[in-house]
């Protein structure tokens, strides 16, 4: 029986939505800087967050591959929402999906879904980012729930989310093996929220810093079994890498797009510049970076899909990829002569916007350093 | 309230391009994607769908790539999908693919509305949609920009016209072809699209004998009408470059104007030919 | 048309079953046998060795239509006024005719429309069919099919020309499926072969990047559409013509759609398809005040002004205005195209215009290839200028 190809269909559908809904307007929006509810809300009608769940739990029912299908295609047209979108698909309902109760589900995890509730994870503190077993966020055990004391930072869409999951520590001495992550509504009294960050880049995409004192959460609201936080952190880390490298992707390929055109249009002493070899040069070197980083990121979420244990193969990819998409970016400034250094052209927003992958789902210091480890040093 | 939409997959005609030398269409890599029509009319089948139950199934004829367009049709809302392929199929004119739609819907049975595109953007001929109708024996509205009401037994729609438009209350079952100005297309959903790419979607492929029809009396042996040449639009015109500077070059401009005819009147440019034909 | 195995010869080899696409041998035995699902597609013939498949399937002839006589042309009228691509289309078909050796006849439905027999006999008719009747006031689709549906089975034209109006497009494909004729639409151009006599019937295909002759060998009448402004009306001061009034007798029962209502839309600016002048601007406009100045240039020539999808996305003019692939096709008589490049799609919008002026800073834009006249040079300044000297015209005349 002849039957379409899920990853290309998803593709051309996903490219359809980004060459007519972002594209043209991607410049407008990031200017403005906001959260873009309509596209957000859009995206939800569309099945977007439930990329990962299965369709019987009110999913879409799609695997890793085509999760990162998905991500490159939107990044290709707007980072922050691409941004925004992952964090809704994985980090931020992940949890509440595999431990919340069916009453979290209903109240939380559909709607997030269906993209009327904006979905969050917080992970980093003032003095614990990398060093994620230093965190002092503490959940203290009560009669009937925890109360949750602490602040995090680097909450994307901590400004607008409506529920937080949030990784607290429920005994000090235990370091690592005391962590566990909890849903923390938005509504709880003792949440506060701090004023959204000046971003460099993806600008529409919101963070703050989150500040909890005396949150009071019931016992149900505790996500996965006790001490379990790490572990369950560490389960979906290889995809948050992989899905990281596929954004880096998805901005490698407007540069590398966006510079093709104009290598086309812009002539120079009587040509176009596409016909001046430094500039080839550049076009290839893009192109190359480009190949090698889908190899490596498809490489690992294929093997996501086969549960197979990749969070090597995700580090690199995620590594590469995103430097990838900086050597891009830079490229691209330069490609495109002075008009690079222009607000009014795409290249700065791509140079602005890769930072942002440099730090999200581990520094490229920590990468490095653990890559080095596994490869034997 | 059950629908059958009639979508076609078209070249991606914003990424037509001409070989420069020879002046003919290059279609390699040219994408193929659901005729932009046809997308507004699945949409309104998907609304009426959502307004008062019922099923939609698609109907497509094409190669077997044409798999993509109804499985994103399936995306977009539809229950059912049936892709009418075959190698007889090829070929065929407007007489002989609406006999074999005609055929496939006869096949399919129980319909209250058939909604297509106005027309396909590869032919721009906007003939299918009448002709199914006729060979079914159905009413037809065309050109249908807003269905307002669907009652009992009818339909009530407004038709464009060149300056205006048409209220049309219309018996059912019956015809309709719409137009983009009928609504805002949605995407598709992840989820449908994925369902529609395993084993158990619910597309059928259909051949000719599946729907009981004669090899010449389909595709190109079935046609009426032959494309018996096809050539490159006279393109060059012998474009004539004014020269000197902006006062002259638009005295010029305003003389090679007048020597054509196109002389100013009260009531604007006419071209001789055109003021000769103006009723009076 | 059947196919069938003379059961003597078959040798039971099975070669037709592999050849057969869609399943419809069968073997009992060791001989072949057809079943219902065959498609009479002759593949099983080729294959077999013996021949022992056999079919009354007769390669296609050429039916004798020595008796279809005329050409037709449809008077698409509306309030009791004719459509001018009716009158274009007699001019048109009073050349074929001449080339045939036929009659013109125009074929006019209405009510209380029979005055109107008179220009289409001005205009080239020689014989006008007229259908009146209280339920063809208004057009719809199928009383107007059934009233013409009889009229070619009694009179057997050999052509029949309507025009790609609305109405056109609603009614020549919903007829040639009642008459059983091939039906060519949108042409551009129509002549008659020499050696066939038959007709060639040119149309644009894929935005007017090819254009293709199509031909009607097997069914008559021969039915093309025609896009309005394509063709050329003449008077015909002498012409002389007749009259017939055919009866009509529709149930008004019978017709399945129903007219609530019709609203004509006021103009507030000149319909971009209606337009003889177009002044369209693109990226070389620069921005909407840019617009006002083509707006002025279009007051003066009772035109319209258009943009190109540059345009509209900048917002500088509204989406209703775009010509183009994803716009609207135009045809004007004068084209004037401002800092526009002239990509193939937006080419493929206003190729049919009669005269193209093109204004372009850029030399070597595509534009120029497909204008008549170019002016190298910026808009800003010719086209201000433009409007002062027709402004000094006007004044002078």
């Amino acid at each position: 029986m002849i039957r379409s190809n899920a990853e290309n269909l998803i593709r051309k559908s996903m490219a359809r939505f980004v060459d007519n809904e972002l594209v043209p307007k991607a410049q407008e929006i990031d200017e403005k800087g906001e959260f873009p509810r309509e596209l957000f809300e859009q995206l939800g009608r569309m099945g977007v967050f439930g990329i990962r769940y299965p369709k019987a739990k009110g999913g879409s029912g799609g695997n890793c591959v085509l999760f990162c299908t998905v991500c490159e295609e939107l990044a290709r047209g707007l980072m922050s929402l691409a941004a925004i979108s992952a964090m809704q698909s994985l980090m931020g309902t992940n949890f509440l999906f595999r431990f919340g109760s069916e009453e979290i589900k209903e109240k939380y995890f559909h709607p997030a879904m269906r993209g009327e509730k904006v979905a969050c994870f917080c992970l980093t503190e003032p003095e614990a980012g990398s060093d994620l077993g230093n965190a002092s966020t503490l959940a203290v055990r009560t009669e009937n729930g925890f109360l949750i004391n602490g602040m995090k930072t680097w909450v994307t869409n901590g400004p607008v989310a409506d529920f937080y999951t949030v990784l607290c520590q429920t005994n000090p001495e235990k370091k690592f093996k005391g962590l566990n992550f909890f849903l923390v509504p938005a509504d709880t009294p003792g949440l506060s929220r701090g004023k959204p960050f000046d971003l460099l880049g993806t600008r529409n995409t919101k963070i703050c810093e989150i500040a909890f004192k005396d949150c009071f959460v019931p016992l149900d609201h505790m996500l996965g079994g006790e001490g379990q936080g790490m572990t369950n952190l560490l389960s979906i880390l290889a995809e948050i890498r992989t899905m990281t490298a596929a954004l880096a992707i998805g901005l490698q390929r407007a540069a590398l797009g966006d510079c093709i055109r104009y290598a086309h249009e812009r002539a120079q002493f009587g040509k176009t510049i596409a016909n001046y070899q430094l500039i080839q040069a550049k076009i290839a070197n893009m192109a190359v970076d480009l190949e090698a980083s889908r190899l490596l990121t498809y490489k690992a979420a294929r093997m996501v899909d086969d549960n197979i244990p990749c969070l090597t193969e995700a580090s690199m990819a995620k590594y590469f990829a995103t430097e990838a998409a900086c050597r891009a970016a830079d490229q691209a400034t330069r490609i495109f002569g002075a008009y690079g250094y222009s607000m009014e052209y795409s290249p700065q927003r791509y140079y602005r916007d890769n930072r942002f992958l440099l730090y999200g789902g581990g520094t490229h210091e920590i990468l490095q350093t653990n890559i080095a480890k596994w490869a034997g040093l | 309230m059950d629908i059958v939409v009639l979508i076609k997959q078209v070249p991606d005609s914003s990424e037509v391009k001409l070989d420069p030398k020879t002046g003919h269409l290059l279609r390699e890599g040219i994408g193929a994607i659901m005729n932009p029509d046809d997308r507004h009319a699945l949409e309104a089948a998907v609304r009426l769908k959502e307004a008062h139950g019922g099923r939609i199934v698609v109907l497509s004829m094409g190669p077997a790539q044409a798999i993509d367009v109804v499985s994103e049709a399936i995306g977009m809302g539809a229950d059912e999908a049936v892709l009418l392929s075959d190698s007889a199929f090829a070929g065929a004119d407007t007489w002989a693919t609406s006999s074999t739609l005609g055929k496939a819907i006869e096949k399919i049975g129980k319909y209250d509305l058939i909604i297509c595109g106005r027309q396909a953007i590869d032919g721009d001929t906007a003939q299918i949609g009448p002709q199914v109708a006729e060979y079914l024996g159905l009413p037809q509205v065309t050109y249908v920009f807003d269905i307002e009401a669907v009652t009992d037994g009818t339909v009530v729609v407004k038709k464009r016209l060149e300056d205006g438009y048409e209220k049309v209350q219309c018996d059912l079952p019956a015809l309709l072809t719409v137009i983009a100005e009928v609504n805002r297309t949605r995407y598709p959903a992840i989820g449908n699209l994925i369902d529609a790419c395993g084993e158990q979607a619910p597309i059928t492929i259909w051949n000719a004998a599946d729907i009981g029809v004669m090899t010449c009396d389909v595709g190109l042996a079935g046609s009426l009408t032959h494309v018996i040449r096809t050539f490159a639009p006279k393109g060059g015109r012998q474009t004539q470059m004014l020269e000197g500077d902006t006062g002259t070059v638009v005295r010029t401009l305003l003389e090679k104007l007048r020597e054509n005819h196109l002389v100013l009147t009260d009531s604007g440019v006419l071209s001789a030919e055109c003021r000769e034909g103006k009723l009076s | 048309m059947t196919v069938w195995v003379e059961a003597d010869l078959c040798n039971g080899c099975r070669r037709c079953l592999k050849a057969c696409p869609y399943g419809a041998i069968e073997f009992s035995g060791e001989k072949a046998s057809v079943l219902e699902r065959c498609t009479s597609c002759g593949a099983c013939i080729e294959v077999c060795r013996q021949s022992a498949m056999k079919s009354d399937i007769r390669p296609r002839s050429v039916p004798d239509f020595s008796d279809r006589k005329g050409i037709w042309v449809f008077a698409e009228q509306r309030n009791g006024q004719l459509a001018h691509g009716a009158l274009e289309l007699l001019g048109k078909a009073r050349q074929l005719a001449a080339e045939l050796g036929e009659d013109v006849c125009a074929l006019l439905l209405g009510h209380g429309v029979s005055q109107l027999a008179e220009t289409l006999i001005r205009y080239g008719a020689r014989t006008v069919y007229l259908a009146e009747h209280e339920a063809l006031a208004d057009y719809r689709t199928l009383p107007y099919t059934d009233v013409l549906e009889d009229l070619i089975e009694r009179h057997r034209p050999g052509i029949l020309l309507m025009s790609a109006t609305h109405i056109g497009r609603d009614l020549a494909p919903r007829l040639s499926r009642r008459v059983g004729a091939g039906l060519t639409a949108d042409c551009t151009d129509l002549e008659v072969d020499p050696d066939e006599k038959i007709l060639l019937q040119t149309r644009p295909a894929f935005g007017g990047n090819v254009m293709a002759t199509i031909v009607n060998r097997y069914s008559r009448p021969q039915m093309a559409t025609v896009r309005p402004g394509v063709m050329e009306a003449h008077q015909r001061p002498g012409n002389e013509g007749r009259v017939v009034t055919t009866p009509v007798s529709i149930h008004e029962k019978s017709i399945a759609a129903k007219l609530l209502g019709a609203v004509r839309e006021k103009k507030d600016a000149v319909k971009l398809c209606e337009a003889k002048v177009i002044v369209a601007g693109g990226r070389g406009v620069g921005d909407a005040g840019g617009f006002r100045v083509l707006e002025e240039l279009a007051e003066i020539v009772n035109g319209a002004v258009a943009g190109t999808r540059v345009a509209v996305e900048e917002g500088w003019i509204s989406a209703d205005r775009q010509v183009g692939q994803t716009g609207q096709s135009v045809r004007p008589e004068l084209y004037i195209a401002c800092g526009i490049s002239g990509a193939i799609q937006h080419r493929a919008g206003m190729l049919n215009s009669r005269y193209v002026v093109a204004i372009n800073k850029d030399p070597r834009a595509p534009i120029f290839q497909v204008a008549d006249w170019g002016i190298r040079g910026d808009l800003r300044e010719v086209v201000p200028e433009l409007v002062r000297q027709l402004k000094s015209e006007v004044r002078q005349a």
